[in-house]
């Protein structure tokens, strides 16, 4: 079999894996849920559909992908690295490819599964509005498609380069987090001093929450975005700008990441790991 | 040299020449060589055993030929490769068993050999393999959920699911009790006789490595200090047999030779009959890697 069709069937494996754990299945149902959560909540009226809901809303769908992007797949890289998932892969023919496309397809179907979840179960439990017109639809689809495709490679960057252990993981989820609140995603942008929000708009986040209230919000609702405008143009290069990156980094450090796997080096962070848990 | 080789229908000129072939080969971390010159030669068909203290070179001599690390210098040669190339074609025939796995976890054990079978043209039929390395009850059991013992057996399956002509072996029956390491020798033996697979395997297990191995090469700072047949280790290191008897005055006596049959002759002629309580006892492969690698050494490796 081709290593396209095992990736598939790798992908198609793990997915059925989260429906085979009831864990797994609270893990990740439990982010579009927490999302609907606050929209609920924030909207103040409860469930009348208000603007609020619809921008707590877009802020949760921006989040999700921000953080399938650049926190889960970095961390699947870890698990897979520190496990030895990846040094198996690397003495079967065919399979690091196989891995990528499995991986691939399981990110791409669990953030189309919580996207869907929020945009729908907004609108039927918050009565929250969809996209109104095909121009909202279309916008909502170049956003959505370009901002995974902005972070999903940066991901596999970031998680191909940290160091095999679990502190430089965490120290990198911290400003990640950091990035949720200062991203425009739930607070509006226009609140914050200039400076944190030029940091904001190097990163993607800012970037896709902005492209998606575009998606969700009345045309007039531009007028809180930080220059008055939905910003487009900005919108399109800087995810593309990131994109780019991601697509050209990732096979290289993807590349020297498998290469740099050994069995000694995975039975010395196994000993390491051993010793920690015996305090 | 006494080298068993299977019955094969065919002998064609590949199967000839050796499956390993090394010479020279080093490799350098900084400025420490962990290898130093390294010349090692593993015929086809035959189980060979690295053995070694800690910190000899013996992992990163098995990484090398697997091709997972790039080598400082030297010739290698495996199933007539380069293992540097790691040509998916030349992967497909060697299997590999590392030393410590935990992969894979979330994976039940039937539905994760099935799906690595698929990766080989000529992969052995995953559920009789499992029968096999004796996981059948365990075929709906999540990886994660095996005991230490059943993850290693998890870990060879996976390392034979491809037919490998050449399997690599790292430890394999550490946590093993006697009986899985018992079954795993028969697999072993079966593998080679059966299949005329070569089989590479380092252990700390002097008896396993005497059990097993047609050969056993001694690596020592990175370098192979002894290879061959225990009995050609055994004469090169000039380790001593042991005779034991009761003495006419009825105490136990005990000597030391290397021509026991010399030894025995001579007591016969002494008593004039049969020797009451005689026992010879050949070195095993402990006198013979004690008397090469020392007494010193032997203590760090059993730590």
């Amino acid at each position: 079999m081709n290593p396209l069709a095992l990736g598939l069937r790798r992908g198609a494996i793990e997915l059925r894996q989260i429906l085979r754990s009831r864990k797994d299945l609270y893990t990740y149902l439990s982010t579009p849920l927490v999302f609907l959560g606050v929209s609920y909540w924030r909207s103040g009226t409860h469930g009348s559909g208000g603007g609020l809901t619809q921008l707590s809303l877009a802020g949760g769908i921006a989040s999700t992908i921000f953080m399938f992007g650049l926190m889960t797949v970095p961390q699947f890289l870890f698990g897979d690295r520190e496990d030895g998932t990846l040094l198996r892969l690397r003495g079967v023919p065919g399979a690091m490819t196989a891995y990528l496309v499995g991986k691939t397809l399981f990110v791409l179907a669990t953030m189309a599964a919580s996207i869907v979840l929020l945009l729908f179960g907004g609108a039927l439990l918050l009565h929250a509005q969809l996209p109104q017109s095909p121009g909202q639809w279309l916008t909502l689809v170049w956003v959505l498609v370009l901002g995974i495709a902005a972070v999903v490679p940066m991901g596999a960057v970031v998680g191909s380069v940290l160091p095999p252990a679990r502190e430089a993981l965490a120290l990198y989820m911290m400003p990640m987090v950091g990035l949720m609140f200062i991203s425009g995603a739930f607070a509006p942008l226009r609140n914050l001093p200039a400076g944190v929000r030029d940091l904001a708009s190097v990163f993607p986040l800012r970037w896709i929450a902005q492209g998606v209230r575009s998606a969700l919000l009345p045309d007039g609702a531009k007028a809180l975005e930080v220059s008055d405008s939905w910003q487009h143009l900005g919108t399109a290069s800087m995810l593309a700008g990131w994109m780019l990156a991601g697509f050209l980094l990732a096979p290289r450090l993807l590349r020297r990441m498998a290469r740099r796997e050994s069995g000694s080096s995975l039975s010395e962070r196994e000993q390491k790991r051993l010793a920690k848990t015996a305090y | 040299m006494t080298v068993t080789v299977p019955q094969r229908a065919a002998v064609d000129r590949a199967e000839q020449e050796p499956a390993i072939l090394v010479s020279g080969l080093r490799m350098r971390y900084g400025r420490r060589d962990v290898l130093d010159g390294l010349d090692l030669r593993v015929h086809r068909a035959e189980l060979f055993a690295l053995l070694g203290p800690n910190g000899a070179g013996k992992s990163t001599t098995i990484e090398v030929l697997e091709g997972y690390r790039l080598r400082s210098g030297g010739e290698v040669s495996v199933l007539g490769q380069d293992p540097a190339r790691d040509d998916p074609a030349w992967r497909a025939r060697i299997g590999i068993v590392l030393q410590s796995n935990r992969d894979h976890g979330r994976w039940r054990v039937a539905e994760l050999l099935d799906h690595f079978a698929r990766y080989y043209e000529h992969p052995r039929e995953p559920a009789e393999l499992l029968r096999r390395v004796g996981l059948a009850a365990q075929a709906d059991q999540s990886a994660a959920t095996l005991s230490g013992g059943q993850r290693r057996r998890l870990d060879v399956a996976l390392g034979l699911v491809g037919s490998p002509e050449l399997l690599f072996l790292d430890e394999p029956t550490t946590g093993f009790d006697p009986e899985a390491r018992r079954d795993f020798h028969a697999l072993l033996r079966e593998l080679r006789e059966e299949r005329a697979t070569t089989i590479v395997l380092t252990t700390h297990d002097l008896t396993e490595a005497q059990e097993l191995a047609d050969r056993i090469g001694i690596l020592e700072s990175g370098r192979l200090t002894a290879c061959g047949t225990l009995e050609e280790l055994a004469a090169a290191a000039r380790a001593d047999s042991e005779v034991r008897w009761r003495g006419p005055d009825g105490e136990p006596r005990r000597l030391l030779t290397a021509d026991p049959s010399q030894a025995v002759w001579e007591l016969h002629q002494e008593f004039g009959g049969p020797i009451p309580d005689l026992e010879v006892r050949r070195p095993t492969l402990e006198d013979t890697y004690l008397g090469m690698v020392g007494a010193d050494l032997d203590t760090t490796e059993a730590s």
